[in-house]
């Protein structure tokens, strides 16, 4: 029952069914958008839940068992929902055909069943919200604890995840091929937009490592309901073993989640600055080392377990490297400000904060990867300030830098008004920096990751007070970004086809674009470039 | 070469993925309705709507392929990317046979069944030789447009897939009943993991490999749409090319004592 629907049909005033049964990018990427932007609320009126109860010792608000139940859903759903699927399922979706000049992805009915595959895991999610069937076991799902009853209901954990690997593999597949088969004439490897680039490098992280967290997760179910061995040292099995197979997917990850927020923040940047992008080649090449090193680091997850000291020293030097690949790219991107007219505007500030967030992030990173230190460090809040740093601030404010810029393609208007946009970057800058830089010294002072309750001492209680403070006032930075997210849409002036004035390929086509996005597909040039902004 | 004419001229809207996407809801929610709930009628109600969402949708989509679509030959490439990935899921549970094999290398001799029968992956794997031969043949059958060959040889890939499966599980019955199960050691549950799991994508071959005997026979399929053979054939490879390093593992190194460094 394919039917075709005349182009005419304005963007948004498509009905409910051509919602439901769509295979149209533009509209999977939105629903994506939207799905994760509604979890990000969620996930993020649970990390309010845990502040609330941490501002002072003892116990105020919540048993211990929901307050597990808080740290697992705010994990699990920042991570998955909003880390994973903002960036690669809505961005990825929307922008990657436009940006490659094509008409749709490759295999669009297989997009419509990713998104549906990710919406079943959220049905999951909702269905862990019904007292008795909360997940407890942390996001990470480790056994011996996971298998645990206390640790809550494991099968919608697992089956969480392997929905969501299915969404991720069935995508992953999807772009890939896209990109390899589908691009516009003349549009080399070498021409792609930095965030086509950071799409396949994800995406190559996450055909090669999802498999290992969903084989990792079917081990846990396995054992717990149908009596298998993997993790019972009495019958031969090995605990450490999930931590292995888990991580060897779960740190890739991180830059699955990374690397296109950070290639957002680089696509704002240049375009902002109407400059070329500095070192191009360089950090695509970087965008590769990282994912190459990814793989080979996972063990620094692991320092405090009984893993074989050969391993643990490799990967700590592994680690290490990281730091270059890392570092071209905040190179890349910082110096592609140099000698460009910057036009401050909201994109632009949280394009700027993206980049600015790695530097925090990246270098309380650092000792946590000498594994002397990480013995002192594993554990603690310190570790929770670096990797919110990393993943909470550079996603979050990515993803916002992307919103605003691509607004206009979105929905045909310009964002409400940049002094309440800039207000709710810099309301949530001020937010981010008390929350996660008193993480990071609650964690020098001994305060351990992930309890429900912590001894009266008077560092500490000073430290968690203003962590409270500086929660709700990122949550009203949110609050702000929204509202003036939501009167661009209703109140908006009309953007024009192209208001950044950007040589690439999505805005060559109106805003919203039609449905079968170019009425002639584009070629390039030799002299084309997405940078290229003497030409345009 | 990378431009390549696309006939979406039209926004296009399609209910099959929502109804395989809805099947495998269902699917998970029946096994936490089984397992977790402990609500057997529930679980039942699941299973039977994951059946009919899944098949059925699956039918649509296939159809709706073969009757509307174009077939714009990116299949091959994307089943590579697609076996690549399995080829992660397989190397889990290699890892946890061999991890467990070498930490476990004092007892492991203890763990291995007398009922072992070294002959049966051999026959096994000359079965599955055959298969991957024979759906070499109607792949190029159907690129010749000779689709009565076609459908021949198609059967007799689907009845040597099928006369595997079989094969198996009687195996499984005998080893199981001889007090070797999933649940006896490690041996034991990388055996059943190992080879359970081969099975589970022999099976998915196989109803691919219905659904495209059912578009021969109904005369849907001709020498323009022949990617989504090839791309099963490259899948039933990668199913043969598996088995070999199942086989292996979970029967030879598995259980031959002086690999498994007992005494």
């Amino acid at each position: 029952m394919r039917e075709a629907i005349p182009t005419g049909v304005p963007y948004f005033g498509a009905s409910l069914k051509e919602w439901i049964f769509t295979t149209d990018h533009k509209k999977i990427g939105i629903l994506y958008l939207v799905t994760s932007i509604l979890f990000f609320v969620v996930g993020g009126l649970f990390a309010l839940g845990m502040r609330l109860e941490l501002t002072s010792p003892g116990l105020q608000f919540w048993s211990p068992e929901f307050y597990n139940y808080l740290l697992t859903g705010h994990g699990a759903i920042m991570l998955l929902w909003w880390a994973i699927g903002a960036p690669t399922g809505g961005f990825g979706n929307f922008l990657l055909p436009l940006m490659i000049g094509a008409r749709d992805v490759a295999f669009p009915r297989l997009n419509a069943l990713s998104w549906w595959a990710y919406f079943g895991a959220s049905v999951l999610v909702l269905i862990t919200l019904i007292p008795g069937n909360h997940i407890k076991m942390m996001w990470t799902g480790y056994p011996p604890y996971a298998l645990n009853n206390d640790a809550g209901n494991l099968a919608l954990y697992v089956f969480i995840i392997h929905l969501l690997g299915v969404s991720s593999i069935a995508g992953a597949v999807n772009f890939l091929t896209t990109v390899i088969r589908m691009r516009a004439k003349g549009l080399s490897y070498w021409k792609l937009p930095i965030f086509v680039h950071s799409i396949i490098t994800a995406n190559v992280i996450q055909i090669l490592g999802v498999p290992s967290l969903a084989g990792a997760v079917t081990m846990d179910l396995f054992d717990k309901y149908l009596g298998t061995a993997f993790f019972d040292p009495a019958r031969g099995g090995d605990p450490l073993l999930y931590q292995h197979v888990f991580w060897f997917y779960s740190h890739p990850a991180v830059y699955v989640m990374l690397l296109p927020p950070v290639a957002i923040a680089g696509e704002v940047i240049s375009a902002m600055a109407k400059n070329r992008f500095f070192g191009y080649k360089a950090y695509v090449i970087a965008q590769w080392g990282v994912v190459v090193l990814g793989f080979i680091v996972w063990t620094h997850h692991m320092f405090v377990t009984a893993t074989a000291d050969w391993l643990k020293i490799i990967q700590s030097i592994t680690t290490m490297m990281i730091t270059v690949p890392v570092g071209i790219i905040v190179l890349a991107s910082t110096l592609t400000l140099f000698k460009g007219a910057l036009k401050f505007n909201t994109a632009t500030w949280f394009a700027l904060g993206t980049i600015f967030m790695i530097l925090p992030g990246g270098l309380t990173g650092i000792p946590n990867g000498m594994l002397g230190i990480d013995y002192g460090l594993s554990d603690s809040y310190w570790i929770a300030g670096h990797f919110h740093f990393v993943l909470a601030m550079i996603i979050t404010f990515g993803i916002f830098a992307g919103l605003y810029y691509w607004f206009p393609k979105f929905t045909g208007r310009l964002a409400y008004s940049d002094g309440l946009g800039s207000l709710g970057f810099f309301v949530m800058f001020m937010g981010a920096m008390l929350i996660f830089g008193m993480q990071l010294i609650a964690g020098l002072h001994g305060m351990p990751r992930r309890y429900v309750d912590y001894p009266p001492i008077p560092e500490l209680i000073t430290a968690h007070h203003w962590m409270t403070v500086g929660a709700f006032i990122f949550a009203l930075g949110v609050l702000i970004t929204f509202i003036n997210l939501i009167l661009g849409m209703v109140k908006g002036e009309k953007a024009d086809a192209n208001p950044w004035g950007s040589p690439s390929l999505e805005w060559w086509t109106a805003s919203p674009p039609a449905p079968h996005n170019f009425d002639k597909l584009p070629e390039v040039d030799e002299e084309w470039h997405p940078y290229n902004y003497k030409k345009a | 070469m990378a431009h390549e004419e696309v006939h979406h001229g039209h926004h296009e809207v399609s209910m099959w993925p929502v109804g395989v996407g809805l099947g495998a809801l269902f699917g998970v929610l029946a096994f936490t309705a089984f397992f977790q709930w402990q609500m057997p009628f529930l679980a039942v109600i699941f299973g039977g709507l994951t059946v009919v969402c899944l098949l059925g949708g699956l039918a649509g989509w296939v159809n709706e392929f073969f009757t509307t679509g174009h077939d714009e030959k990116h299949g091959k490439i994307a089943i590579v990317f697609f076996v690549a990935s399995e080829v992660i899921v397989f190397g889990t549970m290699f890892a946890a046979f061999w991890r467990a094999w070498v930490f476990n290398s004092h007892e492991w001799a203890n763990w291995v069944p007398q009922e072992m029968n070294l002959l049966m992956p051999v026959i096994l794997t000359l079965i599955l030789w055959a298969s991957s031969g024979a759906i070499v043949l109607a792949e190029r059958a159907i690129e010749h447009g000779n689709v009565g060959a076609y459908n021949k040889w198609l059967l007799i890939t689907i009845v040597l897939g099928t006369l595997f499966v079989i094969l198996h599980v009687m195996e499984w019955i005998h080893l199981w009943e001889s007090g070797f199960t999933l649940s006896s050691n490690m041996y034991g549950t990388a055996f059943y993991m190992l080879t359970g799991f081969h099975t589970s994508h022999v099976l998915v071959g196989l109803i691919a490999m219905l659904y495209l005997l059912w578009i021969g026979l109904s005369g849907k399929i001709d020498e323009t749409k022949t990617t989504a053979v090839v791309a099963t054939g490259f899948y039933w490879h990668f199913v043969d090319v598996v088995w070999m390093f199942v086989a292996t593992n979970a029967y030879f190194v598995g259980s031959i004592p002086a690999l498994a460094g007992g005494h």
